[in-house]
């Protein structure tokens, strides 16, 4: 019986049981039939029988017991064997395992991220019945995440049939001052359904009703677990007590459970009040708790059919909206998880290189064992027998592989972590190597050791009687030479798959380095203010800070010029809207624009190029007829070939004179939301003339300094604090703030180089194992050509030809596959084609390369063979 | 003379089993059982059931590997028959009993 058959009867006992009963009838009515023959009547004859047989039940069970047993028994022969025989050779032992851990702790540390971010449910109710709601252009710049605009939520909210509850909210942060320093923390604006669509309760008090959400009721507050402790001591008395949030107080009505942090890091949660700003594109993410009777595809009908009444938003007909109903996961892993899937297939790569150069490392061991495997044959072990005992061999071997894999893993995953940008790994908290991770691990372990194992140990014992008869001595056949050959090839394919992916980041990293944003990045520090409503609740408070800060800024020593701006490159937050044109023009469909309001110093700080006309001055106030500097790309588009300066447009439907603004400027485009994102078109404003105090609360301030820019840093603090001490502090150099947009691709880039590396490192052992024992074997060969007048040269060349059809194959094949497979980088390359000839050209030198030194090692041990010494060996 | 016991052959039953075979090829439990009996003619009387687990011991060891085939009446029976690794043990165990049964002969005629 086979191994698996063994292992199978333990869940199959009905049919051992009832064969074995079968056999036991079988002796009962034998010897009754015996005792009839012999002329005993029929009752004394089954009796006799009986009584012969003794416990039938105990003979059954006991014959039962021996199967499992023994099984067990042999499992311990086996593992025993084993393992004394992997002791025996303690370097091969060492190679193997550690070139499956290589394999596995890459593997096995992909997983527990992609484990913690895209497998684990989210940690709410009947997760599978919660879903996001997006009604919104796919089209443009900007890749939105699912959401819908607030006036869609409302009409949405009043049809849908197919949902028991839906909210909407969005991530926000605040100044929180009183109780200690001032800070900036996250929170979260949030209907009052939200609570009850996730299904969590509070911990204390209670969560917001439905009249909160209005204005005059709005000002309560539920805190997190960790900030109530954190921040309140844990106090027991802390309902109905104030805090203070951005000027404003409020009172505190409950407290969540301590594992509770939804959106993201939420400090604490505030009522929203839905409303509709037809003008700007502003969506939130919607989530539903479907009915128990409704399924995902219809809530997915109702909301196309619906969408269909809707009005298209901003800059968008309605032929580019697409509707639909996402897991609610998607919301966070959305971006993540096509590059979690990459890493996972290209971890899954230097697996399998790794499994095909342990694959060549049992077949070779397989021919030195021959001898070992003839006299066990001898002996009286079957074929099974010992293919099984070689199972045995390499899963123990895949499982110390994958043993010592997840101790790397343990070491690599925080590392891991600490290498991804902060943003771009969602519930990083959670992503740990736990029981599935474990599980996955050793599962592998055990599949990669059968798989990998079986050939090899097929193949070790298919030769029993040629080694018996010692026939198989050292000589080279092509044959056995085949299938080392192809595991070869395919590592070197697979290998250049990967580093090809890898030189099409590197590549699309270095052209984003090159990329010119349309502003300088170096010697500016940048400093971000949201001053609160309720201090500052006009646009001339605002602008009264405004107007001391630039001044403080501009004086400090080091400072070269000072500047603000509503919406500054590089920073997430960001407005874009419409506009309408003088003398009845229309403005082009969809086109819609960045709306910044600047400083006169602004562009001189950030190097922003004049192309045309003028920037603003200190006279283009609130009292001065209004202007505006478009960019190059607005000018281009609404009048082309006309000259912009002089025209006019204005923000307003239905424009009062003062409302008209004047093209006094263009300037260059800028990249705004990061460096691989093409320019938006942009219509800058005078900030003195700007007065919805909606535009004006968010304000960077940006200073071009003479020296590095973070010794000015604390002067700026100082600054800030003088005009207003409960500001908290956010300051960066615009470099970090660029390297930050780079950080997922730099991240991503980083990761793929890694596994390539760690490939190519796997292959050239691969060639290296190859190539050292086609030496061995064909020493004799070697002695007789040498003997015969071969020059060395001749022999390496005879060598280094093999190397170089071996990796001449593995380009050809790993270069179609990486045709086909880069592909899935399209999404993540910046200017680049995912068939870039020069970066396919430039894989195969590296790899061609790699690979030939690799072979001129055991091609130069060749050359070192003596004939007379090859000869008598034999 | 009395028939001997179960417990008295245990040691000495796989010896039995395997020499059966060894000597006669494939066999179903029932045909080794009489065999063992008209053998010692009836002095080594089995309790029969006790057969079987061993039969299934040494399979799983593999001295004996089993098959599935019809008995002289036509019906289905399990055949065990001795494999390689069997007749090994047989001469092993065999060089033991005969080493053992001389020690206790020396021992009895010593006077």
């Amino acid at each position: 019986m086979s191994w698996l058959n063994r292992f199978s009867n333990l869940f199959r006992r009905d049919k051992v049981d009832e064969e074995l009963d079968e056999e036991l009838q079988y002796h009962l009515e034998a010897r009754t039939r015996h005792n009839l023959n012999g002329g005993m009547d029929a009752d004394a004859a089954q009796q006799d029988a009986r009584r012969r047989f003794g416990n039938a039940a105990l003979a059954k069970e006991r014959a039962h017991e021996m199967n499992i047993v023994l099984w067990m028994e042999t499992i311990g022969r086996d593992v025993r064997y084993a393992l004394r025989s992997l002791r025996k050779s303690p370097g091969f032992t060492a190679v193997a395992m550690l070139t499956l851990a290589l394999g596995f702790g890459a593997n096995t540390a992909v997983f527990t991220v992609v484990n913690g971010v895209l497998l684990r449910p989210l940690p709410f109710p009947e997760p599978g019945r919660l879903l996001l709601i997006s009604y919104q252009s796919k089209q443009g710049t900007i890749e939105n995440e699912p959401g819908l605009y607030d006036k869609d939520y409302l009409e949405y909210q009043r049809q849908s049939e197919a949902f028991d509850k839906i909210a909407t909210f969005n991530e926000d942060s605040a100044n929180l001052t009183g109780s200690g320093e001032a800070a900036r923390v996250p929170t979260a604006l949030v209907t009052s359904s939200f609570f009850s669509v996730l299904q969590v309760n509070p911990a204390v008090g209670r969560t917001f009703l439905p009249e909160e959400e209005r204005p005059g009721k709005n000002r309560v507050a539920v805190l997190s677990d960790k900030m109530w402790r954190s921040r309140f001591d844990a106090d027991p008395n802390i309902l109905g007590k104030g805090i203070t949030l951005d000027g404003a107080s409020y009172n505190v009505i409950g407290v969540m459970p301590a594992n509770f942090a939804y959106p993201h890091e939420a400090a604490l949660w505030l009522p929203l009040n839905v409303g509709g700003d037809p003008h700007n594109t502003f969506t939130r993410a919607v989530i539903g708790r479907l009915r128990p009777s409704a399924s995902q595809q219809q809530a997915q009908a109702e909301l196309a059919a619906i969408a269909k009444h809707l009005p298209p938003g901003p800059g968008a007909g309605r032929g580019s909206m697409v509707a639909e109903v996402l897991p609610m996961r998607d919301l966070q892993v959305g971006k993540i998880r096509k590059a979690l899937l990459i890493f996972m297939g290209a971890v899954g790569f230097v697996l399998l290189i790794a499994c095909a150069n342990v694959a060549n490392l049992l077949l070779m061991r397989g021919t030195s064992r021959q001898r070992e495997i003839a006299v066990r044959n001898a002996l009286g072990a079957s074929r099974w027998r010992v293919i099984r005992q070689l199972l045995t061999e390499s899963t123990l071997l895949s499982l110390g592989g994958s043993v010592l894999g997840i101790v790397l893993a343990i070491a690599g995953v925080p590392i891991l972590l600490a290498l991804a940008p902060a943003a771009g790994v969602p519930r990083l908290e959670e992503i740990h190597v736990d029981g599935y991770v474990l599980a996955f691990a050793l599962a592998l372990g055990v599949l990669v050791g059968v798989l990998f194992g079986l050939v090899p140990a097929l193949r070790a014992t298919g030769h029993r009687v040629r080694a018996f008869l010692g026939l198989g001595g050292p000589t080279a056949t092509a044959g056995r030479q085949r299938l080392p050959s192809a595991l070869v090839v395919s590592e070197i394919a697979m290998a250049l798959v990967l580093l090809t992916g890898a030189g099409l980041m590197i590549k699309s990293f270095i052209l984003i380095r090159a990329v010119d944003p349309g502003f300088r990045t170096e010697n500016i520090l940048a400093m971000t203010v949201d001053l609160p409503d309720a201090s500052y609740p006009t646009a001339t408070a605002i602008q009264a800070f405004h107007a001391g800060i630039l001044a403080k800024l501009s004086n400090l020593p080091g400072v070269v010029a000072a500047g603000a701006v509503n919406w500054m490159p590089l920073q997430p937050a960001l407005v874009q809207g419409d506009f309408n044109m003088d003398g009845g023009r229309k403005r082009p469909r969809g086109f819609i624009v960045a709306k910044p309001a600047a400083s006169p110093d602004y562009f001189r700080v950030m190097g922003i190029r004049f192309l045309k006309g003028r920037g603003f001055t200190e006279q283009d106030n609130s009292s001065a007829p209004g202007v505006i500097i478009v960019s190059q790309s607005v000018a281009r588009t609404l009048w082309p070939g006309e000259d912009p300066i002089g025209k006019r447009i204005t923000m307003e439907d239905e424009p009062k004179p003062k409302d008209w603004l004047a093209v006094v400027g263009v300037v260059d485009d800028v990249r705004q939301q990061s460096l691989t994102e093409q320019p938006l078109p942009a219509i800058y404003q005078p900030y003195e003339q700007v007065t919805r105090p909606f535009f004006l609360s968010h304000m960077s301030f940006v200073i071009r300094t003479a020296e590095k820019p973070q010794s000015v840093a604390a002067a700026m603090r100082g600054a800030l604090h003088s005009v207003d001490a409960n500001q908290p502090v956010l300051i960066a150099p615009l470099t970090d703030l660029a390297d930050a947009t780079n950080a997922e691709t730099w991240f991503q880039t980083r990761l793929i180089s890694t596994f390539s590396i760690l490939a190519l490192f796997l292959s050239a052992i691969g060639i290296y194992g190859v190539l050292a024992y086609a030496v061995t074997e064909r020493t004799r060969e070697i002695g007789i050509r040498m003997a015969l007048g071969a020059k060395k040269s001749d022999v390496t060349f005879m060598l280094l030809k093999r190397t170089l059809l071996l990796v001449m194959a593995g380009v050809a094949i790993g270069g179609s596959g990486a045709l086909v497979l880069t592909r899935v980088l399209g999404k993540f390359l910046f200017e680049v084609k995912p068939t870039d000839p020069a970066t396919f050209l430039s894989v195969a030198a590296v790899l061609g390369f790699t690979g030939m030194i690799a072979g001129l090692l055991p091609a130069q041990r060749a050359t070192r063979v003596d004939p007379v010494a090859a000869l008598r060996s034999e | 003379m009395r028939t001997h016991t179960n417990d008295r052959l245990k040691g000495t039953l796989d010896l039995l089993v395997l020499k059966t075979l060894a000597s006669q090829g494939r066999m179903h439990g029932y045909a080794i059982t009489l065999r063992i009996e008209q053998i010692s003619e009836n002095v080594l009387r089995l309790e029969e059931g006790s057969l079987y687990p061993a039969l299934h011991r040494m399979t799983q060891a593999g001295w004996l590997s089993s098959e599935w085939g019809a008995s002289d009446s036509n019906r289905r029976a399990r055949y065990y028959s001795i494999t390689a690794a069997g007749r090994r043990q047989l001469s092993e165990e065999t060089k033991e009993w005969s080493q053992l049964t001389g020690a206790v002969a020396r021992v009895l005629s010593m006077t």
